[in-house]
């Protein structure tokens, strides 16, 4: 009571910035915890009336408290990681293509208003074609497995990147490129000290869209074929009926998801400079 | 020779009078350049003896399929199937994700609280919702919408908050001072309001949900449009595989299309530029 009261009465007197940083970490901390808390306790409610009847009581795994001690016993078989390294592999090779096509692409199309106004009809065509109806073409034409949901994942997230750095760079300001032109720049010069950074931000912008376009493929793609990574491991956990696997593997999936999301969110805060003005 | 033509008419076309002729040209013209960037790729497979049994990836092949499937009544049958399941999951997207936009839009509270467990949701890929979803449901249709509207809640929740967002507060202050009950505020003031953020929504939801579409539909159902191409696959008739894949960009493109004209209808935000 008497403490409550006073650091009531020595924020304001003392109006002091950094108490009322730590108030609003703490805030957002509580926050983050207690928003996770009502998920797992409406989940609770959920399985235990399932639990509870007996027709449904078999399906009793699919509950939080299975899940987590599953993601523990999986943890230390070596499942999660390898699952998410090979995963990741996938995502990080096709996510590497897709910026390596993209960025490029979507500068031209920034910069020339005829091949932005020719590419139009054919890019929308290709980026509304959903991308595992490539999956039969992928499988025919790439030797390995690993490659064909490489490059499922690398046509998913090129447009995201491609649409995003051709927004970025029609934005920039036509007079920076004057200017550049008048001290001498080369086009090269132009492109890596004016384009690049200006557009930066943008990028990141359609990364994480691709990011998360990436990250909806590449269970799916996991799903045939092969026997590694979290698609492989979802479906595994299925076929063997173990329901604690699978709901482990849906939250780890989630997690992870969420981690990379932030990544970009905080990179894209690093490298906001249209608000910084 | 495609590639010779465009310079040429580079030239021509920015004297072009009326825009919508314009575009109709670089249209065409784009689109040509990817059947002949396509014919060009077709015809690599056919001269080298290996892999001559896949010439019928071709655009000709392709466009000869057409009259074929179309007349089979496949195209059909597959595009009411999927178009079915694709319409009434975004229709229970929406109905969950813009009441709960508006929460997170209007409290504070709730937006910050559901941030951490709507982001840990948001980023479980749909498709691993799948082996619950079989379980749970028992036809493999409601399976399919049920991983759709999971999909698609999210961008629709989130665009109708950042929406709501941007809304002036001082026109609450002013239809409360004008009377309006709750009930008002919600018709009159808010649902105008967000129209257009909800429109960029599903929009965004409609990206989303076609493609979970085509994976959803690849296991279990005989109907749709994923099944049309897992059955074209087995069955290696690959002419069939290719203009089922086009059948899918071009009714996209036409939805997103759509979406696009009506979020220029609704938009209000722009209007002074």
């Amino acid at each position: 009571m008497s403490t409550g009261a006073a650091s009531a009465a020595a924020a304001p007197a003392g109006a002091d910035a950094s108490l009322r940083l730590l108030k609003s970490k703490g805030e957002g901390l509580f926050n983050f915890f207690a928003g996770l808390a009502i998920l797992f306790a409406f989940w609770w409610v959920g399985v235990y009336f399932i639990a509870i009847n007996p027709a449904t009581a078999q399906f009793a795994g699919f509950g939080p408290i299975p899940a987590f001690r599953a993601v523990a016993t999986l943890w230390e078989d070596g499942m999660i990681q390898r699952a998410a390294w090979a995963s990741g592999y996938r995502m990080g090779a096709g996510l590497l293509i897709a910026i390596a096509i993209g960025v490029p692409i979507g500068i031209l199309m920034g910069r020339s208003r005829t091949f932005r106004e020719v590419s139009n009809s054919p890019f929308q065509l290709l980026r509304m074609i959903s991308p595992l109806s490539w999956e039969p073409i992928a499988v025919i034409v790439f030797a390995g497995w690993d490659q064909a949901i490489i490059f499922l994942i690398a046509v998913a997230s090129v447009w995201p990147v491609a649409f995003a750095t051709a927004a970025g760079v029609a934005k920039v300001d036509p007079a920076w490129f004057k200017v550049a032109r008048n001290l001498g720049a080369k086009p090269w010069h132009i492109l890596t000290q004016i384009v690049v950074p200006a557009i930066t931000l943008d990028i990141l912008t359609g990364i994480r869209l691709a990011l998360g376009v990436a990250w909806i493929v590449l269970v799916p793609a996991e799903f045939f074929g092969v026997t590694s990574g979290l698609g492989y491991t979802i479906e595994d956990a299925r076929e063997t009926l173990s329901y604690d696997h699978l709901m482990a593997m849906v939250l780890v999936i989630g997690a992870i998801g969420y981690l990379l999301d932030s990544i970009f969110v905080q990179l894209i805060k690093r490298y906001n400079w249209t608000r910084a003005a | 020779m495609s590639a010779a033509v465009a310079p040429a008419g580079m030239l021509a076309f920015p004297r072009l009078k009326s825009a919508g002729a314009r575009r109709l040209v670089y249209g065409v013209l784009g689109l040509s350049a990817m059947l002949g960037i396509w014919e060009i790729g077709t015809l690599f497979l056919h001269l080298n003896p290996g892999t001559r049994t896949f010439t019928t990836f071709g655009p000709v092949p392709t466009f000869e399929a057409f009259p074929v499937l179309w007349g089979q009544g496949k195209i059909q049958s597959a595009v009411a199937a999927s178009g079915y399941r694709l319409g009434i999951g975004l229709l229970i997207a929406i109905a969950f994700g813009v009441p709960i936009g508006i929460l997170m839009g209007r409290s504070k509270r709730f937006r910050e609280l559901s941030n951490s467990p709507f982001q840990l949701l948001r980023m479980i890929s749909p498709l691993s919702w799948m082996p619950l979803a079989v379980i749970v449901f028992a036809a493999w249709n409601q399976a399919i919408i049920f991983l759709i509207a999971i999909a698609s809640v999210w961008p629709v929740a989130f665009a109708t908050a950042a929406g709501l967002a941007k809304v002036d507060p001082a026109w609450f202050k002013v239809a409360r001072n004008l009377g309006a009950r709750p009930m008002h505020m919600l018709t009159q003031v808010i649902l105008p309001a967000i129209t257009f953020d909800v429109l960029t929504g599903i929009r965004l939801a409609l990206g989303v949900g076609w493609m979970v579409l085509v994976p959803a539909e690849l296991l279990g159902v005989t109907s749709g449009l994923g099944y049309a191409i897992r059955d074209a696959r087995e069955t290696l008739s690959y002419n069939h595989l290719t203009a089922m894949v086009l059948v899918i960009g071009v009714i996209g493109y036409m939805l997103d299309g759509i979406c696009v004209q009506l979020i220029k209808r609704y938009s209000w935000h722009h209007r002074g530029e």
